[in-house]
């Protein structure tokens, strides 16, 4: 008996519940990946059948028909046309939705002209009777020529039936439902004498769009079959027709409808929601929830990390045998680790948020709230969550950009959506919010300490939408507006679907992110640790030497080497060299070490200040606050971290373009070089020159 | 000493990781799907 | 009456007519927007864009410039 695994494809509209099928086949076996060449997530998941057969299953993003209007949807074509692809299905699983059933079938009967084996997954069974609908089965498989599965994902149900069809999956017809070739009986003929070998329907997927995995030629098709691209839309078109009318005879007999029954929720939840006031009133109250949340929440985890890992590289340096190796665990790899998990709370707790107002169905009307506002400044409705996730981390904020249709809109969120603040920057904003903003109260209620923290938030959601609107002008990029968004049915968020979701994005930004901030880690590491002359190798004579009238105490000696040390390190000549161009903004070599570092995650700038201001590398916030406070400018005699330079210092933070994993994902997702190039360019001089202005209109 | 030398393994991992990343050379040029919004500008 | 999507009132419900398909793209077609589908406007945005329609079954929200393009013929409600 053979035991090769079957490919399943699962294909259909979004909202269909197409991914809650492929949960439950596939429970937690499932792994993420990328098609080659593009940024489209290619899911898989492994589901044992009965009579010990396994079956791949691949979740294809979801679509509307096999004309493909977007990256996401080309992946479903691609795959349908190519026999020779490894992952080519075996039988297809068209899911639908037994209240758009119509149009969910209109995909169905595309996919049967392809002549796979196709069995037709009819979900949300479970809302039948609320809506009053009754099926014929019997009916529909014999004028749809497939097996059906009634099923309800949500519940559960019919998920054993499912998978007992699956597995006689060679029974099912593969004849096509209707004959698409008479939409121009002539042309089909002319085309089937010419390639007799070739399935009638592939050809003219090929013809009308760029598709080429049937090895002919496009010149060989188009020299002998040119149609215009008019007629070509008109012929698309006839095929729509048809197609429709195809499904409307099949199910005025096999779905009845008792509109008496039928319960209208969504239309009550929808005048509110999208109402005048209410519905912007009702948003902002969310939005205000959520991250108020995010926040609380937040702060145990994030503090149990925090201790954790320093817990953790205590005891590297004194149980591992001392060395090179030992300091750069230590001191590099796993401050460097627990700077990047550290994030995780807060990035998956708002990623919990984003997914419960999707799977809902309310993220749809935010999008309908919002698109004209959006488009005053270039962007669009579906630009929401990519800004709303740039708080928790700009790379799933950028990746979450996929489904905006038109590509000027889409290039302008992935350009602005890094001004957003995220939650990176909060360390930085903490400590130097709590060294020179006073610890007072306005009004009696209002901290001010926060409401700088608030101003800062705002800054970047403006400066966002301002760039947003400056792009719009000056960028002439091509973008036909196309804008559709589908109103789905409200319905509660299932929690394993939710859940799996949040996996998925935290694990998008850990391995995004994560590596890169790593090997940014080690690399600094090395470049504090060694340094070039006299004056470093020699640090503890050189300091023995200074302190030769005024011996220190041992603490204070190893502080002096180690500061000494840094201040010759590879980093430190660094931060030398570029003092002169960072002095206008009251910033001094140390804090351009600072600066330098922050280069690999923004939150590197505290552990770094850390080192630097030689507090034995342990994080804790009061006596770095002191000894940076006490810091002075040997020339001036001023203190360095002062109200102007503290200012000018959250406002290079709040512009400065320095996540080098967002230029990173940006490239990817821009297929380019230059919009990445251009945002480092143009942030980091906005970034310098107001925290220049700022600073000089300060001090 | 082994440990000099393993840390600067990791060192020569970390910077070739990164040219990678940033640097990588896009080795397939295949059509980035039907529609005139794809990612080539 | 002959008008457009983009001209509906809220509530009211018309007949598609035949429309440039050079403007309008394939999916919204495919999504049931052919002539002689009903359309019903289910809500407007706040600022009039965009338009929340009920369009042969499927609950879909599209802006006014594509709406503009699309010709309806209104059904006179027999009610009253």
């Amino acid at each position: 008996m053979s035991l090769k695994n079957i490919n399943v494809a699962l294909i259909g509209n979004p909202n269909v519940g197409k991914t809650s099928v492929f949960n439950q086949l596939t429970g937690l076996n499932q792994q993420v990946g990328n098609y080659p060449g593009i940024t489209v997530e290619k899911k898989m998941g492994f589901c044992k059948l009965p009579n010990n057969i396994k079956a791949n299953i691949l979740d294809l993003p979801g679509t509307y028909s096999l004309n493909a209007s977007s990256i996401d949807e080309s992946v479903v074509i691609e795959l349908l046309l190519n026999k020779n692809d490894r992952l080519y299905p075996d039988v297809a699983l068209v899911v639908t939705d037994v209240e758009n059933l119509k149009r969910n079938l209109l995909l169905y009967t595309q996919i049967k002209d392809l002549e796979i084996p196709t069995i037709l997954v009819i979900n949300m069974a479970d809302r039948m009777e609320h809506k009053g609908i009754t099926l014929d089965i019997p009916y529909l498989e014999e004028h749809l020529k497939t097996k059906i599965a009634l099923i309800s994902s949500r519940k559960g149900h019919g998920i054993e039936e499912l998978k007992n069809l699956i597995v006689s999956y060679k029974t099912i017809s593969s004849e096509p439902c209707l004959n698409a070739s008479s939409i121009d009986v002539e042309y089909f003929n002319s085309l089937r004498h010419a390639f007799p070998n070739q399935l009638l329907y592939k050809l003219w997927l090929v013809i009308t769009q760029d598709v080429n995995f049937l090895n002919l030629e496009r010149n060989e098709i188009h020299g002998s079959f040119t149609k215009s691209h008019s007629d070509l839309k008109r012929l698309q078109q006839k095929e729509t027709i048809k197609r429709y009318q195809f499904i409307n005879d099949v199910l005025k007999e096999g779905l009845k409808v008792d509109s008496s029954v039928a319960k209208d929720f969504r239309s009550k939840l929808d005048r509110v929601l999208t109402h005048k006031i209410w519905g912007y009133v009702i948003f902002f109250l969310i939005l205000f929830v959520i991250f108020q949340s995010i926040f609380e929440w937040s702060k145990i985890p994030m503090d149990f990390i925090d201790s954790t890992f320093a817990t953790l590289s205590t005891m590297a340096s004194e149980h591992l045998p001392s060395g090179v190796l030992t300091n750069l665990i230590s001191q590099g790899i796993i401050p460097g680790i627990g700077g990047i998990l550290i994030f995780i709370p807060q990035i998956a707790f708002l990623f919990l948020f984003i997914s419960l107002l999707e799977e809902s169905g309310y993220m749809s009307r935010v999008v309908f709230l919002m698109d004209k506002i959006m488009r005053r400044f270039g962007l669009s409705g579906k630009s929401v969550v990519p800004l709303i996730s740039g708080t928790a981390c700009a790379i799933p904020a950028i990746m979450a950009t996929r489904n905006i249709e038109n590509w000027k809109e889409r290039l302008i969120t992935i350009l602005v959506t890094p001004f957003t603040t995220c939650s990176a920057r909060l360390p930085v904003y903490a400590i130097i919010i709590g060294l020179v903003i006073p610890d007072t109260y306005v009004l009696g209620i209002l901290n001010i300490q926060g409401l700088t923290l608030m101003l800062l938030y705002v800054i970047g959601f403006g400066t966002a939408i301002l760039a947003a609107y400056i792009l719009n002008l000056i960028l002439k990029v091509k973008g036909k507006t196309f804008f559709v968004v589908e109103m789905p049915n409200y319905k509660l968020p299932m929690f394993k679907n939710v859940a799996i979701n949040v996996i998925e994005k935290t694990k998008a930004f850990v391995s995004g992110a994560g590596k890169i901030i790593l090997a940014i880690s080690v690399i600094l590491w090395f470049l504090a640790s060694y340094g070039p002359g006299k004056q470093f190798k020699n640090a503890e004579q050189i300091i023995k030497e200074n302190t030769k009238a005024h011996p220190l105490s041992p603490t204070e000696f190893n502080n002096a080497v180690a500061s000494q040390k840094l201040e010759n390190s590879y980093i430190g000549l660094m931060g030398k060299t570029i003092e002169p161009v960072i002095s206008p903004l009251g910033y001094d070599w140390k804090i351009g070490i600072a600066i330098i570092s922050s280069f690999a995650a923004r939150e590197v700038f505290v552990g770094t200040l850390a080192t630097i201001y030689s507090v034995g590398g342990t994080d804790n916030e009061t006596t770095i606050k002191n000894k940076m406070a006490a810091e002075v400018n040997p020339i001036t005699g001023q203190k360095i971290f002062n109200f102007a330079s503290g200012i000018s210092l959250l406002l290079f933070y709040a512009f400065a373009m320095q996540c080098a994993s967002t230029l990173a994902i940006t490239k990817k997702e821009t297929n380019s070089w230059k919009w990445p190039a251009g945002q480092l360019v143009f942030m980091s001089t906005l970034a310098y020159l107001v925290a220049l202005i700022a600073f000089q209109i300060l001090k | 000493m082994i440990q000099e030398i393993i840390a600067f393994i990791i060192l020569i991992l970390a910077l070739a990781f990164l040219i990678r990343k940033f640097f990588f050379k896009k080795k397939s040029d295949k059509n980035c799907g039907s529609g005139d919004n794809c990612g080539c500008s | 009456m002959q008008t457009t999507i983009h001209s509906l009132k809220k509530g009211q419900k018309a007949i598609i007519l035949d429309f440039d398909i050079d403007v309008i793209p394939l999916k919204l077609l495919e999504m049931g927007c052919l002539p002689g589908n009903e359309v019903e406007l289910l809500q407007i945005a706040p600022f009039g864009d965009p338009l929340y329609l009920n369009i042969n079954g499927s609950h879909l929200a599209i802006r006014i410039e594509t709406a503009k393009q699309i010709g309806v013929e209104l059904i006179k409600n027999k009610e009253k």
